[in-house]
């Protein structure tokens, strides 16, 4: 055990706090769920991109740097220590990426990755539909071989990003003789096809974070294909295995918000509040227990274990710490906590209505729990 | 950076298990309880014989010469065992305090029993099967223990009257760091005891039948188990940074210390709760061998520190709240794990 970075990573570290220090936007982009945020975080993504900053852990070859993962765990950190910008193409290069990358052919590693960590195309995710939420093995859109190309049918809905996005990836029914994870299909489908229409959804803030996708016999050539036909079900495992893991909400992310909460508490606490006090330091607490169990898994993965429904565990410990920490800092606002515009309140009560959806996405916390009881702990299985 | 632990580390921890699981069942625990003694002799010998009593002994004293990361799976390992007895404090404390004294190969062989404590004024564990106790002042001997009904068994408390001071013992600097060592070693021994409890618990709800099916079926039992299985999983890699901040000296160590014990105490307290919720009433009886733990839980709630002294002492550290001694100042260090040193 050696919890000392390496000369080399506290070089990686500097380098990465004197880019960010040079190029991170002196005031905050307007909200990514907007048409013109949304372009102005491209055009963020494109400048990180330039610096070889978008997407450190990629081999070089594909617009990263080959990083390792603490090296990963470092740029996060300085990442949102400096108040960069959120990541407007997360579900791509942190979720759609690292599965290309595990099972997709040369051919699309090369077509589909740079524009990726360029964000030339954004990517929304299509996992959910009407009638599959926590169910997801309820998929009923359809993907039926013509020739070669899929002619894809039916609705996906709670699209992130679905909007404004140029691209979708989602789970497709290839085999409609098959009942649900089998006969599925991973398909990435461009967003402006013929017989595509997006329907975006305002969120609780109003703006629209998400969106329905219609597909009304949507023709996508088989080359869109990730990983075997029929074989959907394990490929959409390993990107929510990334999801729930490491890679989607890295540790920075609530250290930064448990030390803007300190922060907070500075400026608007009365210190002789111990309630408050006490509360504050114990979600600190979480937040660093958080830092340093990803730390623990990190050095697991470099050693050659596979993530497993451990990562479910992860999922519901941020989650849950998110929003706590967001509710703490409400409770310190007070009377301005219902303030949304403003330089002190404005920022966390969007954090806040974000974190809501934190217990939600990625599959439901529920799910979370039953995953680690089943096949963490070894509980037998419901009906 | 890296964070693990070597296969060394693991063979050992594993072959204490092996030892615990042949010489420390839960009947062996029992019996110490019913015997009054709180003390297992035998099984006493047999770690000493495993060399942990001069683990965390310097070479030149004849030990080990091992730190806290060497030992932090042992503790959690003699914790999940439900282990009765100093042995503990006598590998924390009491060997490396007699080290270089006429008493030392006695105390790394185990032929003399010590205990710790930060107060000697108040009941002190394991003082009557000990011979000496070592306090902030020394080390005392020759002391009468009368027994103070207490909630473990295992852990037997005695008010002390008379004896004199022998040795030494720690100097003030090293009273604070026997403190957070024992602190420590306590986190870890509440990180054992919930991975035993909830291991109990759940091979309960897979054997145990309602409704026609294993309890374990249920979502509510399901999400009570997962929930103390993420609170005390959540507990580890902090203690594990603790112990390696204590052996390196780091200026955070204390309030790493007080972190980890806040998340081991806290994730203790939940698993000891949900472990007999998922028990039933079976779990509310002294036959069911669960409540060997969960007293354990309750009794080092507030050993070397509760969960609100050490929450406060990070919180002096992190806020500068409490009036007390601020932590010392940090340069923002970016050269070991983010923490303290960026909160600021």
């Amino acid at each position: 055990m050696d919890l000392r970075y390496t000369p080399a990573q506290q070089a990686f570290r500097s380098e990465a706090r004197a880019w960010l220090s040079d190029n991170v936007p002196a005031t905050p982009l307007p909200s990514f769920d907007t048409a013109e945020g949304f372009e102005a975080h491209r055009a963020w993504e494109r400048i990180l991109y330039d610096g070889r900053w978008s997407a450190v852990s990629w081999p070089e070859e594909f617009g990263g740097r080959g990083a390792g993962y603490i090296e990963w765990l470092i740029f996060e950190e300085e990442y949102w220590r400096s108040g960069a910008p959120g990541r407007v193409n997360q579900n791509g290069i942190f979720l759609l990426g690292p599965t290309i990358m595990e099972v997709g052919t040369d051919e699309q590693k090369a077509r589909f990755l740079p524009t990726m960590a360029s964000s030339e195309i954004v990517w929304a995710q299509a996992w959910s539909e009407p009638d599959a939420g926590s169910d997801m093995a309820a998929i009923r859109a359809t993907a039926t071989l013509d020739g070669d190309h899929w002619v894809l049918n039916g609705s996906k809905i709670w699209a992130s990003r679905g909007a404004f996005a140029d691209w979708c990836f989602g789970m497709f029914r290839s085999d409609p003789d098959a009942e649900r994870h089998r006969g599925l299909t991973f398909v990435l489908c461009p967003l402006d096809s013929p017989g595509v229409t997006v329907r975006p959804i305002s969120q609780l803030d109003g703006e629209p974070g998400f969106a329905e996708i219609f597909f009304d016999d949507v023709r996508v050539p088989v080359d869109c294909t990730l990983g075997e036909v029929g074989g959907g079900w394990k490929v959409a495992m390993a990107t929510a295995g990334f999801e729930r893991g490491v890679s989607l909400r890295s540790p920075a992310r609530f250290t930064a918000a448990a030390n803007r909460l300190v922060g907070l508490w500075r400026l608007h606490a009365d210190p002789t509040d111990t309630a408050l006090s006490d509360a504050v330091t114990d979600l600190w607490i979480r937040a660093q227990g958080y830092q340093l169990h990803t730390y623990r898994t990190v050095t697991d993965i470099i050693d050659g274990k596979p993530i497993g429904a451990e990562a479910s565990l992860n999922k519901v410990f941020w989650s849950e710490l998110d929003l706590e920490v967001h509710e703490l800092a409400m409770r310190i606002l007070g009377s301005s906590a219902e303030l949304t515009a403003g330089d002190g309140s404005a920022a966390w009560i969007k954090g806040f209505l974000f974190s809501l959806s934190g217990p939600i996405y990625a599959g439901t916390n529920e799910i979370q729990r039953n995953i680690v009881a089943d096949r963490v702990l070894n509980l037998p299985r419901g009906s | 950076m890296r964070f693990a632990f070597t296969d060394d580390h693991k063979l050992f921890a594993d072959g204490l298990t092996d030892l615990l699981n042949d010489q420390c069942p839960p009947s062996a625990v029992r019996q110490v309880w019913d015997d009054h003694t709180g003390h297992a002799p035998e099984l006493w010998n047999r770690l000493a014989d495993l060399g942990l009593f001069s683990l965390l002994v310097d070479t030149d004293a004849g030990g080990m010469g091992g730190g806290m990361v060497d030992a932090v799976l042992l503790f959690e390992r003699l914790g999940a065992a439900a282990v009765p007895g100093p042995v503990i404090e006598q590998m924390v404390v009491v060997a490396p305090a007699l080290a270089g004294t006429d008493r030392s190969h006695a105390a790394m062989d185990g032929s003399l029993v010590g205990t710790a404590t930060a107060d000697a004024a108040a009941p002190v564990p394991h003082a009557r099967c000990a011979q000496v106790v070592v306090t902030a002042d020394g080390v005392l001997g020759g002391y009468t223990a009368t027994a103070v009904d207490s909630l473990d068994g295992g852990r037997l408390l005695a008010t002390l009257s008379g004896g004199s001071l022998t040795d030494a013992g720690p100097s003030a600097l090293d009273a604070a760091a026997m403190a957070d060592r024992m602190a420590l070693a306590v986190a870890a021994q509440l990180v054992g005891i919930s991975a035993a409890m909830i291991d109990l618990a759940a091979e309960y709800a897979r054997q145990r039948h309602q409704f026609g099916k294993p309890i374990g079926t249920f979502q509510a039992v399901k999400h009570l188990m997962a929930d103390a299985l993420a609170a005390a999983e959540f507990a580890k890699a902090p203690l594990w940074q603790a112990a390696w901040s204590l052996d390196n000296d780091l200026p955070t160590a204390p309030a790493d210390v007080s972190a980890a014990r806040v998340l081991a105490n806290t994730a203790a307290q939940r698993a000891a709760r949900s472990a007999l919720q998922v028990h039933g009433a079976i779990g509310y009886t002294w036959e069911c061998d669960l409540h060997l733990w969960m007293k354990k839980v309750w009794a080092l709630q507030a050993a070397w520190g509760d969960t609100n002294w050490h929450r406060r002492r990070v919180s002096r550290y992190l806020l500068g709240t409490g009036g007390g001694v601020p932590g010392p100042a940090l340069a923002d260090d970016t050269t070991t794990m983010p923490g303290l040193a960026q909160a600021r």
